[in-house]
């Protein structure tokens, strides 16, 4: 045992010294191990910040709130079993408050597009979306100036609006919108607060909650009509904790206001945050894996590199070998130093490599996503280096082991 | 005490379809503290005798006991074990690991051994003071002269107070005068208790030791002591 620490710190040295006197070869050989790294810290880094992008978009339909809805947000299977499902009504909302007495808040909305106009500015087929002033119980976003609606803009029909940030970048840039008056569609509304922005996950094809416009949902039903609505219920529970149960509690709630037998299909769906995470997670992380994939390839060339320039190393040291070999060195002390000049290579591209990945991780987060190098891709990039060098310096180094000392020795 | 030991060896190489048989049934015994040369021409075997011997080869029949120890049949490592212990090399080249200092150089065979850095740091300052290099103890072997570097090599061969020095053509690559030097080293150790087998084909580096071995053919041929 204290033969195998001697012999693993005299492997150390010698890899050092024998990595410090091909200097040139060393830089080269590091630098397969520097592009490699890089280019999976890179894509790994990305991986992170899409979902990290995601997240945030998605963060305002709230992890402890269930929306009832009359189709699946992400449908998976056929279309065609949702299309005849009877639309949700405000009354099935009404039934579901009185009966579900432990929501902390039962939140209706429904939706339109509409064009809206500010004076000459007008952006075409914006989301109006009717709510009410419990919208901001059930969603994690808030005005980040102004207000929200209030019952009494609910109560009173009032045609009152709180807009997305996009909508008050684009229509009124640097003018304060409170008070001003939009038109949406043919009705004029007053600009009553602007919420904090969201982001988009456009991406992935979902919702914009920048991009829209939040009315009573009264005047909302006044001035577009109420016929044949179709509502979301957004339904917040007593705790996280009580997701799993709390959502069996809205499905038996739901078919019995819809009367529905037991043998019967739901013919509603309820959704939540995590529906859009394990889509997300389907879809991107086979996206991740390939990208992984492809990037290793990049790595593995540097291995490649590395596992070469051992061999050149092992032959040019043969008789270094041979002597060490003659005075008493084992296989496994032979073993030890080549594999740890291997990984030394490695370890310095790898140390490298995600020094240079902090520089990449800026640049991504300055032009594309809200990318973060994490302590865990650090890890992970330096063990898989230096993996790397072990893997790469494994046969080269069983070669200069398994050399025979009087050949070694011999050798010139 | 018996040194070592070597009873009816043989060793044949096969080389492509032909066998080369190299010692054909040697037998010889080394006391301790004899000063032993083995001579003969190229070709005679010698260097075959020197592998077997320094446990860098095993003979192809025959039995090599090593002070009573028969290493005849062992593996690599094991082979490797009793060359670290047992046996100090002093080669015709030096076989100095270039990039390491002399302490180092010397230090090698106790790291290999598992010995405390303080254990060998003082052992291997011993040896080099017994060969008189002490004041370049921190120096590169491309820093020393041919001769220096030798000695280095024999400081490296005694550190481990081995039962055997090997010197295979000690004074082949230096000029006769640091040679001389160097046989000098060599009679010291003998003088001190060492156990020294010579392989050369110099007759004056020969007349150094006590004993004589000719090798011809790969048997041997005379067996004399001459001091």
């Amino acid at each position: 045992m204290r033969r195998l620490v001697y012999e693993t710190s005299e492997a150390m040295k010698i890899a050092l010294s024998a990595i410090w006197a091909n200097k040139a070869r060393g830089v080269l050989t590091t630098l397969g191990i520097v592009i490699g790294i890089v280019a999976v810290v890179a894509t790994m880094t990305a991986a992170n910040g899409l979902e990290n992008s995601f997240k945030e978009s998605i963060s305002a339909v709230g992890s402890d709130v269930v929306y009832v809805s009359r189709m699946p947000w992400i449908i998976m299977d056929d279309f065609f079993k949702y299309r005849n499902r009877q639309p949700l009504t405000l009354k099935d909302a009404k039934k579901l408050e009185t009966r579900l007495a432990s929501a902390r808040a039962i939140n209706p909305t429904t939706s339109t597009r509409r064009d809206i106009r500010y004076r000459s500015a007008k952006m075409e087929g914006v989301r109006a979306v009717g709510t009410t002033d419990k919208h901001i119980m059930v969603t994690t976003a808030l005005p980040e100036y102004g207000r929200f609606l209030n019952s009494i803009d609910v109560q009173y029909k009032r045609n009152v609006c709180v807009i997305g940030k996009e909508i008050q970048e684009k229509l009124f840039k640097d003018i304060n919108p409170l008070n001003k008056k939009i038109r949406i569609g043919r009705y004029n509304y007053r600009v009553v607060g602007v919420m904090e922005k969201q982001g988009s996950a456009g991406f992935f094809n979902g919702p914009n909650f920048d991009r829209q416009v939040f009315v009573p949902i009264t005047s909302f039903m006044k001035n577009y009509g109420s016929r044949n609505r179709d509502f979301d219920i957004a339904v917040k529970a007593p705790s996280q904790e009580a997701m799993v149960d709390f959502e069996y509690a809205v499905i038996g709630e739901m078919r019995n206001i819809r009367k529905l037998r037991p043998t019967e299909d739901d013919n509603f769906s309820v959704n939540q945050m995590t529906t859009l995470m394990n889509a997300y997670d389907n879809v991107m992380g086979n996206m991740v894996l390939i990208g992984l994939l492809i990037t290793s390839v990049s790595l593995f060339i540097g291995g490649i590199g590395v596992m070469n320039i051992m061999f050149v190393s092992v032959t040019e040291r043969t008789r270094e070998i041979g002597i060490r070999k003659a005075i008493g060195a084992k296989k496994r002390a032979i073993l030890i130093q080549f594999l740890f000049e291997a990984s030394v290579v490695c370890l310095i591209g790898g140390t490298l490599g995600v020094l240079a990945s902090i520089g990449v991780t800026e640049l991504i987060n300055a032009f594309f996503l809200p990318a973060s190098l994490s302590p865990g891709i650090v890890v992970v990039a330096l063990v898989v280096s230096a993996a790397t060098g072990i893997i790469a310096g494994f046969i080269p180094a069983v070669k200069a082991a398994r050399l025979n000392p009087i050949e070694a020795l011999r050798y010139e | 005490m018996k040194a070592l030991e070597i009873q009816n060896i043989t060793k044949t190489y096969q080389m492509a379809s032909v066998e080369v048989h190299a010692l054909r049934g040697v037998s010889l015994e080394i006391k301790d503290n004899e000063y032993i040369a083995i001579m003969g021409p190229s070709g005679s075997g010698k260097s075959t005798m020197m592998n077997v011997i320094g446990c860098l080869d095993t003979p192809t029949s025959g039995n090599y006991l090593l002070e009573g120890e028969d290493v005849s049949h062992m593996g690599d490592d094991q082979l490797a074990e009793i060359r670290n212990r047992k046996i100090g090399f002093v080669f015709q080249t030096f076989n100095l690991i270039p990039r390491s200092n002399v302490l180092h150089n010397v230090e090698l065979p106790l790291i290999y051994g598992g010995m405390s850095a303080s254990k060998r740091r003082e052992l291997a300052e011993a040896a080099i003071e017994r060969v008189g290099l002490s004041d370049r103890a921190d120096h590169k072997p491309n820093e020393l002269s041919g001769g220096q570097r030798q000695r280095v090599a024999i400081a490296r061969a005694l550190v481990n107070n081995p039962s055997i020095i090997l010197a295979d053509e000690p004074t082949g690559n230096l000029d006769s005068a640091t040679g001389e030097e160097i046989m000098q080293i060599l009679n010291e150790l003998h003088n001190a208790g060492n156990t020294i087998i010579l392989v050369t084909h110099e007759n004056e580096i020969a007349d150094h030791a006590h004993r004589i071995v000719r090798l011809r053919d790969g048997m041997i041929e005379s067996d004399e002591v001459t001091k």
